[in-house]
């Protein structure tokens, strides 16, 4: 029977997302609140060259001078502002020779999140090639165009042989782990270099044969605990490791036949969500090692990239079928997908995604409402009320209401008690 | 039920609000009775009268329609006028799903896609392309058959017997060899039914269901392939994912054809399978008299015109056979740790007229 009615996906919530590709192009695909659902490519940045192809991406999600950081094949990262696509700096990591990149291009790419307000450093970033060079490198602002690099830099060996395929840097940004194909999983200190721990591979099985180690993919498990670490194999196993307890797996399951290639957690601290070759997703409880369930959608290429939203219920994922996709976690329905033509490589959200000028508007509304609802408790209490005023908070009442209606999840939670908070610092201060 | 159905089938073109009944028995009183339908008579044999009945009117009113139709069109085409416009059959094709993966000639990032792709070096008449042909395990049957016509099909391939290796080793073989495909027809029961195409040096790796083989020997009045390089005809390729495969099979046949030799390979993609043709054509200068005593249906339009015609004429030279994809692999042959840029799925499925390539 053939089908006649179109389906409609329920369509996603005001977001913005990053999607890089193996051209170097970064596009950005933004869902706006009206009309609400449909998300689209807004923007492209850079010119398609293949050399210059995006190996990974990390952003630094803050709500002032957030950064994006690219990895790039020919060895460069790119830091970039993630509002409008300024190519901030652009720094080698590897070192002055430039035969480097050729013969041992970046793997991964940690940008640091915790930011100094007011200092000359514009971001610092964590990289690691594959042959196991990880740097830390510090870059300035001032000298932008220059190669220089300032700060903290170090770099040191994570492994003597084998190829690193995973970096995961804690929440706390003071632990990194690495791991890759005939690299076991180990956790390194950053602010002193030094390795704390690395994992052991599993017992035989009945036939007494051991599996070469190949991590694909890791992630910490917890935000405030960096001792639970989520490694996935190529050989299709989601394993979790407690550093604390032993070097061997806490629990290790099996997900159907294809190697892990991508993995991410929720902020809720057990459950993650993994992404194989073949294109199925899925999440899984990690407390006691239970497929939660499948993202059941027209996924057909292997899955590079997943990103979880840090407020919002949503997940966005990417990979080789040139689709960012974005999921729904507690329905796993798909919510929307954007076709952007290459094979994709990373995906970041931009978590604090003003839609336009509307909602700034809106926003602002918001805080003066506030404002004007502190005001009037403080009237409240002395009693002495006029009638005029009241009228006015009123209809700016009203007002709060029908916007709040007509987009009930664009609010946030930390804008709004920062801006209660700067509002009571001033009431306070009058 | 009866009843039920005929209620259920009549709301519709009435479509009176459910509530009103005693309304509507009265309307219908003064209205003819809908026809009686052929399935609400139960007598089998009053049943199908009824039925080849209907079916008769049916047919004669689509006679008339026709023939209409083709007055139509000999009026206008007499006072010299526009023929009117000729129907277009509804096909399940003309009616597919629109998809945004469509390739449109004024992407930049299609070409620059192109430019950086594995394909490009062969394209770009940088590399000869060189084909390694090997099989599976156990060959068998009508194998080595179709192997020694796809060996005349593909200029510069050869055949290495695949003996006990794995194919992860054979690859390495052909790309230490300078290869730049390789083709493995894998076979079952003694037929071939799955074609693998490798790209080396890295990829990427298409998996084909293979069906419907006609060998050269099967076809009637088949000719004998020469060994010019063909010319190739690569049709309806139209997704990211259709031009990816038309470039990888593209990229197997050499890019500079001799015309000479009148040799045409075709790959048409039709709702998903991959048809191929091998011809050889000709033009001919025909004396209509000899034309129109040929058995073929064709010349007899050249009758009314009286002076010498150039017509072309195709004569199949083997095999036949249609491909599907199942799988495109990105990097060579690797089953355990192989990523996938496109798997078909069944929950893909869901629409008769969604297609892929």
């Amino acid at each position: 029977m053939p089908r006649t009615s179109v389906v409609e996906s329920p369509g996603c919530p005001p977001l913005r997302a990053l999607a890089t590709d193996i051209l170097g192009l970064i596009k950005v695909v933004e869902a706006p609140a009206n009309p609400a659902g449909v998300a689209k490519v807004v923007e492209t940045w850079g010119t398609p060259d293949a050399s210059r192809a995006v190996v990974a991406a990390s952003l630094a999600d803050r709500v002032v001078d957030p950064v994006l950081a690219v990895a790039r094949n020919n060895g460069v990262v790119e830091l970039l502002n993630p509002l409008n696509g300024d190519t901030l700096a652009a720094v080698k990591a590897a070192g002055p020779a430039p035969a480097d990149s050729a013969e041992d291009p970046l793997a991964t790419l940690h940008l640091f999140r915790r930011h100094v307000p007011d200092s000359s450093v514009l971001g610092t970033f964590l990289t690691c090639t594959e042959k196991g060079k990880a740097y830390v490198k510090s870059v300035a602002k001032e000298n932008a165009a220059s190669d220089l690099a300032v700060g903290p830099s170090s770099s040191w060996d994570v492994c003597n042989s084998g190829k690193v395929e995973l970096s995961s840097v804690d929440a706390g940004e003071s632990y990194a782990m690495f791991g890759g194909k005939g690299i076991e999983v180990n956790l390194w200190d950053i602010t002193s270099c030094s390795k704390i721990w690395s994992a052991k591979s599993p017992r035989g099985n009945s036939l007494q044969i051991f599996t070469r180690p190949w991590f694909t993919a890791g992630t910490f498990l917890c935000k405030d605990d960096h001792r639970k670490i989520v490694a996935c194999t190529n050989n299709h196993q989601v394993r979790l490791y407690d550093t604390a307890s032993q070097r061997r797996p806490v629990i290790s399951v099996d997900f159907r036949e294809s190697p892990i290639k991508a993995v991410a957690k929720d902020p809720n601290g057990h459950t993650v969500y993994i992404g194989t070759g073949r294109g199925d997703l899925a999440s899984f409880d990690m407390r006691i090692g239970k497929l939660l369930g499948c993202f059941v959608g027209k996924c057909s290429g292997s899955i590079r990239s997943i990103v979880r939203h840090p407020e919002l219920p949503l997940i966005a994922s990417c990979g080789l079928d040139s689709y960012l996709r974005i999921w729904d976690t507690n329905t796993r329905q798909p919510l929307s997908a954007v076709f952007l033509k290459q094979h994709l490589t990373a995906v970041v959200i931009d978590s604090h995604f003003s839609t336009e000028v509307l909602e700034t508007k809106s926003t602002q509304a918001d805080a003066s409402v506030e404002a004007e609802a502190e005001v009037r408790k403080e009237r409240k209490e002395k009693k002495n009320r006029s009638s005029k005023a009241d009228e006015g908070t009123e209809m700016v009442d009203h007002d709060d209401s029908a916007v709040e209606m007509y987009t009930p999840k664009r609010k946030k939670s930390g804008d709004k008690s920062k801006g209660t908070k700067k509002k009571s610092k001033k009431q306070q201060v009058a | 039920m009866g009843m039920a159905k005929e209620r259920k089938r009549r709301q519709p073109d009435d479509a009176p609000p459910p509530g009103d009944d005693g309304e509507r028995r009265e309307h219908r009183r003064d209205k003819k009775p809908d026809p009686v339908l052929p399935s609400q008579i139960k007598n089998k044999e009053k049943r199908s009268e009824m039925h080849a009945k209907l079916k008769r009117e049916k047919k004669a009113q689509k006679r008339k329609l026709a023939r209409e139709r083709d007055q139509a069109a000999k009026l206008s085409a007499d006072l010299g006028e526009q023929p009117p416009e000729k129907q277009v059959p509804r096909t399940i094709e003309n009616t597919r799903e629109p998809d945004e993966t469509v390739c449109r000639p004024d992407d930049q990032e299609l070409f620059a896609g192109n430019d950086a792709d594995e394909f490009n070096a062969v394209l770009k008449q940088q590399i000869a392309p060189k084909v390694l042909i090997t099989t599976c395990r156990f060959n068998s049957g009508r194998g080595p058959a179709f192997i020694e016509e796809l060996m005349q099909v593909i200029p510069n391939s050869h055949y290495v017997k695949r003996g006990t290796y794995e194919l992860k080793k054979i690859v390495e073989y052909a790309n230490n060899r300078g290869f730049t495909s390789l083709v493995v027809v894998h076979t079952n029961r003694r037929e071939p039914d799955a074609l693998l195409i490798i790209n080396l040096p890295d990829g990427p790796t298409a998996h084909f269901k293979l069906s419907k083989l006609v060998l050269r020997k099967d076809i009637k009045n088949h000719g004998n392939p020469t060994s010019h390089k063909p010319e190739l005809v690569l049709n309806n390729f139209t997704t990211r994912l259709g031009h990816r495969i038309g470039r990888m099979i593209q990229s197997i046949f050499p890019q500079d054809p001799n015309f000479r030799g009148r040799r045409v390979v075709t790959f048409h993609n039709q709702r998903d399978y991959i048809f191929f043709r091998h011809h050889r054509y000709i033009f001919e200068t025909k004396e209509n008299k000899i034309a129109s005593k040929d058995k073929k249906a064709k010349t007899s339009e050249s009758k009314s015109q009286p002076e010498k015609q150039v017509i072309c004429r195709l004569q199949e030279c083997g095999p036949r056979f249609t491909l599907k994809l199942i799988t495109l692999q990105h990097g060579t042959f690797d089953t355990k740790s192989g990523e996938y840029e496109w798997v078909h799925k069944p929950d893909m499925d869901t629409s008769r007229r969604r297609f892929f390539l």
